[in-house]
């Protein structure tokens, strides 16, 4: 029986950045287990703070699917980057800041930052969906600088961060550039849940 | 300690200029803060300030073009503002064009003799008040009434030593044109001052950003590197301007 994810994650050293993959025959399922993972087993149940920066899917999608899990929504804030050019913007989360574009990557750390001075907490987590969705909009070089600055900032201040990869054949380039970033990859269907 | 010690620092308590600037800016230095309009200079200012004044060093900011009530008001948006910062005269206001009335300076252009009586009366308030830090918003007003450049040198000059011989660290802020070319109404005072922070305004997506650079800071090995800057109700925070950023118009 292998371990769950949310058990490999807890026995995580503080400040670890890891890619989550997700394999997209199966998405939804691994999606599920994973936002089960992240948000119920290491955020709600250690009362850690979690930040989620949404841009595969707007805020309010994730809000709702997450409550249809049953999942502790109360300690989680959102950076949703993707609403406001998927034109779904009528309906603002209160929890969530809405960032105008996925392009607009300072600003999403800026926010991040912010969340993480607003809610302090020993051992905060961000959660990154995703680093595809980042690809579409932003040139590798730009990605990986972001990824590099964000992450070795993140690390620094005992963050856990957890960034959703989905293994897609024509974006191979950027696996390899999460892998210099990240201290491990977890590969979802590996995962027992 | 001797002078070859490494410098006392005034932490600024924006965290990410801190960062760059190696724990804040050396005591008792004079740096000017330059940008065009809106750029975030009085709200930068402000920040020191009440950052200073946090921490038990008096802080007094000397307004010029907006008046104090205005500004204690823009104040309320920081959420770490304490109105008894205030009350217990941590923090103090004091507008100089009523400043300038009193003293009888009223007419346009400012006699070697009268430049004379601003510097005596800033450097008199500043060790009256034993005050740490020191904002003067803008030098470029009081620097419009001083027309000769050997006279914005001496002004300059002197009040730099007068602030430092007080272990005063001040900021001026500098009100320049959209175009970068000089930091300053005459050019003159960027040469003298120990520091230089500038801002702008760069235009990506359609939005603002708003950018700051360490142009200059004496005593500091300091990253020449650009920060997009936001002004949050929990102060301001920068990030590294990415380098795909696209360059913009200052
Ligand atoms: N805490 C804050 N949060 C968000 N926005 C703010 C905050 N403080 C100020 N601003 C906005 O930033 C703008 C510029 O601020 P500020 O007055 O500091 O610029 P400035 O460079 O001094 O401008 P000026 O040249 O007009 O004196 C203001 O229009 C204000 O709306
Ligand atoms: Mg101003």
């Amino acid at each position: 029986m292998p371990v769950d994810i949310g058990e490999r994650l807890r026995a995580l050293p503080g400040g670890s950045a890891v890619a989550l993959k997700l394999d997209p025959r199966e998405y939804a399922d691994h999606y599920f287990a994973v936002l089960n993972a992240t948000l119920r087993d290491v955020g709600s149940e250690t009362d850690a703070h979690t930040i989620y920066v949404a841009v595969t899917n707007p805020a309010a999608f994730v809000w709702s699917l997450a409550q249809a899990l049953d999942i502790p929504v109360e300690r989680i804030s959102f950076v949703d980057a993707i609403s406001h050019i998927m034109m779904n913007y009528s309906n603002p989360l209160s929890n969530a800041t809405y960032v105008e574009s996925p392009r607009a990557l300072e600003e999403i750390m800026l926010r991040v930052e912010y969340l993480l001075r607003k809610f302090p907490h020993p051992r905060s987590i961000v959660v990154i969906d995703s680093v595809n969705s980042l690809a579409i909009h932003n040139p590798p070089e730009l990605l990986s600088e972001f990824f590099h600055i964000l992450l070795n900032n993140l690390k620094s201040r005992s963050v856990l961060t957890l960034v959703l990869e989905t293994s897609e054949e024509e974006q191979k380039g950027i696996e390899q550039m999460l892998n210099l970033v990240v201290d491990e990859t977890i590969d979802v269907a590996r995962m027992g849940r | 300690m001797s002078p070859a010690t490494v410098l006392e620092r005034c932490a600024t308590g924006i965290d990410g200029l801190d960062n760059i600037l190696g724990g804040g800016i050396p005591r008792g230095n004079m740096v000017l803060v330059a940008g065009s309009v809106g750029t975030g200079k009085t709200t930068l200012c402000l920040e020191f300030l009440v950052r200073g004044a946090e921490r038990g060093e008096r802080s007094l900011f000397l307004s010029v073009t907006e008046a104090s009530s205005k500004l204690i008001q823009n104040l309320s948006t920081f959420e770490f503002f304490r109105t008894d910062l205030i009350e217990q005269g941590e923090l103090v206001f004091v507008d100089l064009p009523s400043v300038y009335d009193r003293l009888g300076l009223g007419k346009e252009e400012l006699a070697p003799e009268e430049i004379d009586i601003v510097i005596r009366t800033i450097s008199d308030l500043v060790r009256s008040l034993g005050a740490k830090r020191l904002v003067l918003d803008s030098l470029t007003s009081v620097c419009y009434r001083i027309r000769k450049d050997e006279q914005i040198r001496d002004f300059m000059l002197r009040l730099g030593q007068e602030l430092n011989e007080a272990g005063c660290t001040s900021l001026l802020v500098s009100e320049i044109g959209p175009t970068p070319g000089r930091y300053s109404l005459h050019g003159v005072e960027e040469a003298i001052v120990d520091g230089v922070i500038l801002l702008w305004n760069t235009r990506r997506l359609g939005d603002i950003l708003r950018v700051v650079q360490i142009v200059k800071m004496r005593g500091t090995a300091h990253s020449r590197a650009q920060y997009v800057l936001e002004l949050t109700p929990i102060g301001i925070l920068m990030a590294p301007h990415l380098k795909g950023g696209l360059e913009g118009g200052a």
